[in-house]
């Protein structure tokens, strides 16, 4: 609609109004009216202020009106040398709704990521005045991709909703909530006492939408976690405080998830670091950094070499070689562990495959490759190009991988061992160590952790728990393998208590592709060899 | 609404703290509360206070049961609700209750429901089924008896 514009002479009632004015106080005749009693008529709030300025004497501004029909007008006055005015009125309805949509999120109608930080602008002002804390919640759904993936995504729509109506059940009048995209909110609490109330939030929302939801039929459990910041202590600035509170659900996620943490100061150089890290591994396979090595497995009874663990190595060129135990961890909460393992696999079984004797290679499998339903695709794949018959591979699982979802798992093991492939129980005695995975799946063999074959000769507890295993593996057709022998005393102890293999420095260490070759090549040339010789 | 009947079955820890008066007193606006809801709502079902807990099936058109379901998860007063089962239902079984109390007396409830579990019953142990079956045959044992 055109501008509305009415002339008023110094009396303030209107003389002249054009056809988009007419058309805005329709049916009311305007020409004649006084123009509070004009908008009075259309019962318009905030009409006093449209010759407030004019009134104190200072230049006149827009003002926006309110009509009872909701419609909204900015108004802006101007005087004429006559006396009169000239009041252009503009409908801003559209303009005005328009933008309080963009301010929502339209899924839960509640505030977003812009509309959030504006609303922290003001609170943090209001706070820095009184000295207040205020309180920024990060939240982020646990396992809600899961639901999405596979319930699809409106039921995903749904949950989000409902999680969005369970927040807003707990927070306080005056608290804000936001959606920021996807799976992740955000509540500001302020004229609170902190850090208690962001606390008690926190603690009541992990409960809460950690509790079961009904969805169209289904049962759905997801959880949360929370990483709290707070004003004025981890930051003055908004961005500061988003990005505090978004390092401490770093953390919470990092810790376990199901839970909330604070912001501490560090959070950051330990993230840049760790982040550092991230990228770097995320290139490793690509630059070629990743290597395999072969650590030597010693038959007890023969005291032959009867196969090798393949081994992974990273060397990067600045930080020189990461453990293991440092970028394995990174890699499996990234996912890269399964472009990773299933190069392994492929590298391993291709050396294996040229080795002068049929020796067993035995690759490592992580839980996060049980998932996805590729891995049987894969090491079928592997076996073919690599021409390395199934008998003579071997994966090692851990007792997480077991944990996960069990039947998965146990299905993917059998699919396995119907290929020809053996299944090893690695680690065993550090995880649960249940007794009941023994007895749901038959693994080929089951590899004692090392902190049990550590000093074993000065241990008699250590040398107990070795014998149980032993004779529990022995009494289920299962071979065990003693992991991390480093001493001659360790070995004597290890043989007497009934381990069938051994996998150690003492025995072999780890060693390039090559060598393992090599050493491979020796055997077959002097078949009486003695690996443990070494 | 032709919606496909539906059945939940769910059990809580109370986290009422208070005299045994005070608990009884909770229990019964609870259940005031959820026979007009229920009743509004064309939702029928049986609710049982024992060992500390809180055990409730909810039966009726699958959107109005989760509509319920969901106010009682943003309940403070349940903790640790276990959802045990949610499914499609031939039939009504508690048809004549918009939301029956089972059991003992919601006072006896209240003030030796501590002590039940001695007597071997605990819901936190028991599946969705046979939760269910334990409301199905109180309920029927309260209907002969005010029969």
């Amino acid at each position: 609609m055109a501008t509305a514009v009415l002339i008023l002479d110094e009396d303030r009632r209107v003389e002249y109004v054009n056809a988009s004015g007419e058309m805005l106080f329709t049916p009311i005749d305007s020409i004649g009216c006084t123009l509070p009693a004009l908008f009075a008529s259309c019962g318009a709030t905030g009409r006093d202020d449209v010759f407030a300025s004019v009134d104190a004497g200072i230049d006149p501004t827009t003002v926006r009106v309110r009509l009872t029909d909701d419609r909204l007008l900015d108004c802006t006055l101007r005087l004429l040398s006559s006396g009169g005015f000239v009041l252009s009125m503009d409908d801003v309805t559209e303009l005005v709704r328009t933008a309080e949509l963009a301010q929502r999120d339209a899924l839960t109608g509640l505030a977003n990521r812009a509309s959030l930080r504006d609303q922290l602008v003001e609170r943090l002002q209001a706070a820095g005045h009184s000295k207040q804390s205020v309180a920024v919640l990060y939240i982020d759904l646990d396992r809600f991709k899961a639901v999405n993936d596979t319930l699809g995504h409106p039921i995903g729509d749904i949950l989000l909703c409902k999680v969005a109506n369970r927040i807003k059940s707990a927070i306080r009048e005056g608290d804000i909530v936001a959606r920021l995209g996807g799976d992740e909110f955000a509540v500001i609490q302020s004229k609170a006492t902190q850090p208690q109330a962001a606390k008690n939030l926190a603690a009541r929302l992990v409960d809460l939408i950690g509790r079961a939801y009904a969805v169209e039929g289904q049962m759905l459990h997801i959880g949360v976690s929370i990483g709290v910041a707070f004003f004025p202590n981890d930051g003055h600035e908004p961005d500061v405080l988003f990005k505090n509170a978004d390092l401490a659900l770093y953390r919470a996620k990092a810790e376990g998830r199901g839970c909330y943490r604070f912001y501490e100061p560090g959070m950051d150089e330990r993230m840049q670091a760790r982040r550092a890290l991230e990228i770097d591994l995320r290139r490793a396979l690509a630059l070629k950094q990743l290597e395999v090595v072969y650590q030597p497995q010693i038959e007890l009874a023969t005291n032959r070499i009867v196969g090798f663990e393949a081994l992974i190595r990273w060397r990067h060129p600045e930080r020189g070689g990461v453990s293991p135990a440092d970028f394995i961890p990174l890699a499996e909460e990234i996912g890269v562990i399964v472009p990773i393992g299933e190069w392994v696999l492929r590298t391993a079984c291709m050396q294996a495959a040229a080795w002068a004797e049929p020796l067993s290679i035995a690759v490592n499998l992580s839980p996060i490759q049980f998932r996805g339903g590729k891995l049987i695709e894969t090491v079928r794949s592997a076996l073919v190009h690599s021409g390395l018959p199934a008998s003579r591979l071997e994966v090692e699982i851990t007792e997480g991988a077991l944990l996960d979802s069990n039947d998965d798992v146990l299905q993917v093991l059998n699919e396995l061992r119907t290929l020809g492939v053996r299944i090893s129980m690695d680690d065993f005695g550090t995880g649960y160590s249940s007794l009941s995975y023994l007895q749901n799946f038959p693994f080929d063999k089951v590899k004692i952790d090392q902190s049990f074959v550590r000093n074993i000769d000065a241990n008699p507890e250590r040398r107990a728990i070795v014998r149980a295993i032993t004779g529990l593996a022995a009494a289920l057709g299962m071979k065990t393998t003693a992991e991390g022998v480093e001493t001659e005393a360790e070995l004597d102890c290890i043989r007497s208590e009934g381990c069938t293999d051994v996998q150690g420095y003492l025995t072999g260490r780890p060693q390039s592709a090559e060598s393992a070759a090599a050493l491979v090549a020796s055997l077959s040339r002097t078949p009486a060899a003695s690996g443990a010789a070494q | 609404m032709t919606e496909a009947l539906h059945r939940l079955v769910y059990y809580s820890r109370n986290r009422i703290t208070g005299t045994p008066a005070a608990l009884a007193e909770a229990i019964t606006s609870i259940l005031a509360a959820s026979q007009v809801n229920n009743a509004r709502m064309d939702v029928t079902g049986a609710l049982m206070f024992n060992a500390g807990c809180f055990a409730q099936v909810l039966e009726g058109p699958r959107t109005a049961v989760e509509e319920i379901f969901e106010r009682i998860q943003q309940d403070e007063r349940h903790g640790d609700v276990s959802l045990l089962a949610f499914d499609p239902a031939p039939a009504r079984v508690f048809e004549r209750w918009s939301m029956g109390f089972v059991g003992a007396s919601v006072s006896d409830a209240a003030r030796y429901g501590a002590l039940a579990q001695e007597s071997g019953f605990d819901p936190a142990r028991m599946t969705g089924e046979a939760l269910f079956e334990t409301l199905h045959r109180l309920a029927l044992e309260e209907e002969s008896r005010s029969a």
